[in-house]
């Protein structure tokens, strides 16, 4: 048992390097960020601090992907959940840092709790800790062990990577960490569970049962709807990115269910493909959600609120950032022919290949699933929609707005690295599926050397379908050309004059920010349609002078935090109360402290005296 | 020889069980220290292992002469009344520590020592020295109490070792006495500590800190 | 290229289809109503005038008519239209033109946030909802479709093929979205300026002059790529027969003949319901969908 230091403690295999590459892609950039984010935010022995956890947190992530023996997989593990704690918990001076990190750090340690048990149930069957080990012994394992360790590992990861119902720290962990520690945590961290949930339960374990996949892809399908739902309502730049990361992290449990779906079924390529769609979108995630915070981070820094009810104009204000803002918000919503785009079609076209392949009530299963993966993806543009508009366009809605101004080089460098690869990857999409179609195959155990997944190197073709084709460099092209042509007509054809006049204000003579359209209105018909499940109520308070001359009106309008009223308070009141009745025992006296360990020793001696 | 020396060992435990006052708990636990030297220094002699020499050397010097000093030290540091609080009064204290003693004898049968034998003679003080220590954590009202429990059940630790096993590893017992040793300097301070901030050692008041 | 010539075709005639439907609209409100060629005049009508600009809006609203304009153009370039019943199929499928779509979508609504203005952000709340609610219909449509065809390649269904039950089903989702996505009554109404009705007219009321005209355009081409592929699946035609010139008219005129069909039920629909509350039209989408998951066991069971 005790051989913990072999030789091979490190695996280096296509998965790993993958995941190394995501974590690297998206820490440099931050760390670019950070230099100029935390000046004149603390003082110079915080920010060494800071800058110090942020190194350690970047290299335990790192560590955590590369390991191949279970107890240094937890060590590391646990490494990566303090070191981001302290990171949460940074600005100590706010009591919701605080409330943020206790949620935060109690649920991760629920779900360690789960993988421990995962890994003590392997070690059972294996005696040993090292994967390959475990591996060769998963083979033999019985298959409701192997049910029990899947949910075992599904319910560990799953806290980790923000899984509804599980997902309830990531709204309240990620807005108040520093913004670029927002966007390591967010893009990279986790995402680690997610390579949790591939190494662990496909690579090892080895998927034959088919209700896993479905399970999988009925959780990701409820995460990406609820996410996207909760986003929706929050006027909160950085909570709003949190709940598209749990929508996100359902879009790329899409792509890894359906790898397990079509692995249980026998269908090797297809269960490539999806995989490879999983993890297009989980490097995607990580580029443009890293890129998205870092910009949250840089309007909180130049006009200091996170509400974009009280910002606006800020495309004025600050060029730079507005753009790069625009460019993650258009790879969020999926449109062409950026990188957000490639994943999500990628994925659609797995279930459409999938439904291809399976028979009768299961591909039923795969259309209503994609279909809910195009509600989030219409969703998603709406909410962008929503947090671009209000935020950087119009007219300044405060005071907040109106005295911003552009932030330093470093952090816009960070935020231009990150823009490049959105770009980059949605161009070269067709060379980055070969190289991922390497990765997936390695972890499936699949050959992948006759599947041939582009013509050249410009255009995509998923191999087991006919004349399906995707090129983004040529949709980019066309786009461009037609653009130029749109533009060339204008030109010509029209008279030249364009006059700059105010906003057509229907006579009333002055019109300020307060006319604009505020995010609150901007939500409140998918408040509407959603109701059932977002539960909103509003208080009202009217102060009134006389029956006819009311002096204020106060308007507030909530949604019910349905999660957390239905399944965390009641859950946290029990233990309370089983807490509680276990404190009678406890009755301050040490002489009786004593006496139970006494007691217990005699009884413990009599006992094994017995025997 | 080595029965009837046990046997005042088991006797001096006796007297600390029904001792009412500090002065006399420590009196007590000086014989029982200097009786366990004695043991020891009889096993060496009859082994004539140098190891045992030192050990009990130490035990003389550390059980029987410095600790117990630094226990009067501490308790005329702390100035107040000599009376041990006692849960359980001294006859009835007496009584339990008989039922201990058969118990323990009972118990050393059980584990294998032989009737009647030497070791199984001082398996039975030994587990009757523990258990008696532990009462006495229990049963009396004052913190100093329990740091005399502790070096109590030290004694009866340390004498099943040596008697059922031979002796522990050397060094271990170098460093059980200065483990020991320290504990009672800190413990010491404790009590000063707790004496200066609530006035009193009666660690039964104390039961308003709880949870 | 064939491409080129066919989208030039496409383009000048997309027009003509708007107009035919507000004059037989019209017609049948009782009225002359406007001639069939009036979208063109009104084209040229725009680009001879100048233009406002607010000065709240940004370069988004500057770059918002051409990002609207090539986007629809490049998902004409996607469907199989008129004579040469060949695509740029080499560029994306089927799904990828509802993303193409929804790049035209989100610079619009943006830009109606840009200017500041109140009706800008009802138009683009209101079209944010309705497309998003569109999305899974329409996926559940093309998920019909494409099982049908084991392709979810437009040129797939372009030729000759067998009308299915499904199909038809499918055809009639897709015609309840194309209502939604070319903003006719029930959904929206094109011709009213008044708040409490619009969605696609709001957003682009800033909007003037040239650039107008450019969006314009683009909605027309939006409508006919919709219609086409609503004719394409009820109404199934194949390649261009070269050869026998009176088969060639013929065909033509079939082509024609059947897009016009659409036309009309869209007009006749237009004016016989009201237009629906915003909140209804969750409801409206919800039985699209409902549609198009019985189009999709249809299609399973082989129907």
């Amino acid at each position: 048992m005790l051989n913990l230091l072999t030789n091979n403690l490190f695996l280096f295999d296509p998965l790993a390097l993958f995941f190394l590459a995501v974590i690297f892609i998206v820490s440099l950039p931050s760390i670019v960020y950070s230099f100029s984010y935390l000046k004149g935010e603390y003082s110079t022995a915080k920010i060494l601090l800071a800058q110090v956890l942020l190194l350690a947190f970047v290299l335990s992530m790192a560590l955590v992907v590369s390991v191949s023996n279970c107890l240094i997989f937890l060590i590391f593990w646990e490494i990566m959940s303090l070191v981001s704690y302290f990171l949460v918990v940074f600005d100590t001076k706010q009591a919701k840092s605080i409330q943020a990190g206790l949620i935060y750090i109690v649920m991760t340690h629920i779900g360690t709790a789960f993988i421990i048990a995962a890994f003590m149930i392997l070690h059972n069957y294996a005696h040993s800790f090292d994967f390959f080990a475990i591996k060769n012994a998963c083979q033999a394992m019985p298959s409701q062990t192997k049910d029990i360790v899947f949910l075992l590992f599904l319910i560990g990861f799953g806290t980790k990577a923000g899984i509804v119902p599980l997902h309830i720290w990531l709204p309240y962990a990620h807005p108040q960490a520093s913004s670029h520690i927002s966007s390591i945590m967010s893009g990279v961290m986790i995402k680690t569970a997610i390579y949790g949930i591939i190494r662990f339960v496909m690579f090892i374990l080895g998927v034959n049962s088919s209700w896993w996949g479905i399970l999988v892809l009925i959780l990701a399908v409820i995460s990406c709807l609820v996410g996207v739902i909760y986003a929706l309502m929050e006027h909160d730049i950085k909570r709003l990115l949190a709940y598209h990361s749990v929508e996100n992290i359902g879009i790329i449990l899409l792509g890894v269910g359906l790898a397990m779906f079509f692995t249980s079924l026998g269908l090797p390529y297809l269960a490539v493909f999806s995989l490879i769609a999983g993890l297009y979108h989980l490097i995607n995630h990580a580029i443009f959600k890293g890129l998205l915070f870092l910009c949250a981070g840089s309007v909180y820094k130049a006009t200091g609120t996170r509400d974009i009810e009280k910002l606006g104009g800020l495309i004025k204000k600050m060029p730079q950032t507005a753009a790069y803002f625009l460019l993650g918000a258009m790879a969020i919503s999926a449109l062409p022919p950026l990188n957000g785009f490639v994943s999500e079609w990628l994925t659609l076209q797995a279930f459409f290949l999938g439904a291809f392949n399976v028979i009768g009530g299961n591909k039923l299963f795969l259309g209503i699933c994609a279909a809910m993966l195009a509600l989030t993806s219409g969703l998603a543009a709406a909410c962008f929609v929503k947090a671009f508009g209000v935020t950087f366009l119009a007219k300044p809605r405060s005071h907040y707005a109106e005295s911003a101004k552009e932030v330093a080089l470093p952090m816009r460098i960070g935020m231009l690295i990150l823009a490049v690869l959105i770009v980059i990857f949605g161009l070269a999409a067709a060379l980055i599926i070969k190289l991922l179609a390497r990765v997936s195959g390695s972890t499936l155990g699949i050959d992948i050397s006759s599947m041939t997944f582009s013509l050249n190197n410009f255009t995509l073709a998923p191999q087991t379908a006919r004349n399906i084709y995707l090129s983004t460099p040529t949709l980019a092209l066309w786009l461009l050309i037609f653009g130029i042509v749109g533009f060339v007509i204008y030109r010509i054809f029209g008279r030249g004059k364009s006059v700059i006049y105010k906003t057509w204000d229907c006579g009333y003579y002055k019109l300020d920010s307060r006319n604009e359209y505020t995010a609150t209105a901007f939500s409140k018909p998918f408040r509407v349609a959603f109701s059932f499940f977002l539960l909103p109520y509003r208080k009202t308070q009217k102060i009134r002078e006389s029956f006819y001359h009311i002096k204020s009106f106060s308007y507030e309008t909530h949604t019910t935090k349905v999660f957390k009223k239905y399944i965390y308070d009641p859950v946290l009141a029990i233990v309370f109360k089983t807490a509680k009745a276990m404190r009678r025992i406890q009755l301050g006296s040490i002489h009786l402290y004593l006496g139970y360990i006494f007691i217990t020793l005699l009884l413990l001696i009599i006992f094994i005296g017995q025997f | 020889m080595q029965g009837i020396i046990l046997f005042l060992l088991l006797a001096s435990t006796y007297l600390m069980v029904i001792a009412k006052r500090m002065p006399a708990l420590i009196r007590s636990f000086r014989y029982q220290s200097f009786f366990l030297f004695l043991v020891t220094f009889l096993a060496a002699f009859n082994e004539k292992v140098i190891e045992l020499y030192v050990v009990s050397g130490m035990i003389i010097l550390v059980k029987v002469f410095l600790i117990p000093y630094f226990l009067n030290l501490t308790a005329k540091k702390i100035n107040l009344d000599e009376n041990l609080g006692l849960f359980v009064n001294s006859q009835l204290s007496l009584v339990l520590a008989l039922i201990f003693t058969y118990y323990s004898w009972v118990l050393s049968v059980n584990l294998g020592f032989g009737q009647g034998s030497l070791q199984s003679v001082a398996v039975t003080v030994a587990f009757s020295v523990i258990f008696i220590g532990a009462f006495m954590m229990i049963s009396r009202m004052k913190a100093f109490t329990q740091v005399v429990g502790i070096l109590i059940m030290e004694n009866g630790i340390f004498l099943f070792a040596s008697s059922a096993s031979g002796g522990m590893p050397f060094f271990a017992e170098i460093a059980i006495f200065f483990d020991i040793f320290i504990s009672v300097v800190i413990m010491g301070i404790f009590v000063f500590r707790i004496n200066k901030l609530f006035t009193h050692i009666d660690v039964n008041k104390l039961s308003r800190l709880k949870g | 290229m064939m491409i080129i010539l066919q989208i030039i075709l496409f383009i000048l005639t997309a027009p003509l289809l708007s107009g035919l439907i507000t004059k037989i609209k019209n017609n049948l409100r009782m009225r002359k109503g406007q001639s069939i060629i009036q979208p063109y005049y009104n084209l040229v009508k725009l680009f001879s005038k100048d233009e406002v600009i607010s000065e709240t809006a940004s370069w988004i609203f500057r770059v918002t008519p051409f990002i609207v304009l090539s986007s629809t153009l490049a998902a004409a370039i996607l469907i199989p239209v008129f004579i040469f019943a060949s695509s740029a199929h080499h560029m994306g499928d089927f799904l990828a033109l509802i993303f193409i779509f929804a790049l035209g979508r989100f610079f619009l609504a943006l830009s109606a946030l840009d200017t500041g203005s109140s009706f800008g952000g009802m138009g683009a709340s209101r079209e944010m909802f309705i497309s998003s609610l569109v999305e899974p219909a329409l996926c559940m449509v093309i998920f019909a479709i494409s099982l049908q065809f084991s392709s979810t390649d437009i040129s797939a269904f372009s030729g000759m093929h067998a009308i299915t039950v499904s199909s038809v089903v499918a055809a009639i989702a897709l015609f309840l979205i194309v209502i939604a996505e070319t903003s006719r009554i029930p959904i929206d109404n094109q011709e009213t300026h008044l708040e409490l009705t619009m969605v696609h007219e709001a957003m682009v009321l800033e909007y003037s002059g040239r650039s107008l005209a450019l969006i314009e355009m683009a909605s027309y081409i939006k409508q006919m790529i919709f219609f086409f592929l609503i004719a394409q699946l009820i109404f199934p035609i194949g390649g261009l027969p070269l050869g026998n010139f009176v088969q060639m008219l013929l065909w033509v005129l079939w082509c024609i003949t059947r897009v016009v069909i659409i036309a009309i039920t869209v007009a006749l629909v237009e004016v016989s319901v009201a237009k629906m509350r915003l909140f209804r039209v969750a409801d409206f989408l919800g039985f699209a969908f409902v549609l198009g998951v019985i189009a999709t066991v249809c299609a399973i069971l082989g129907v």
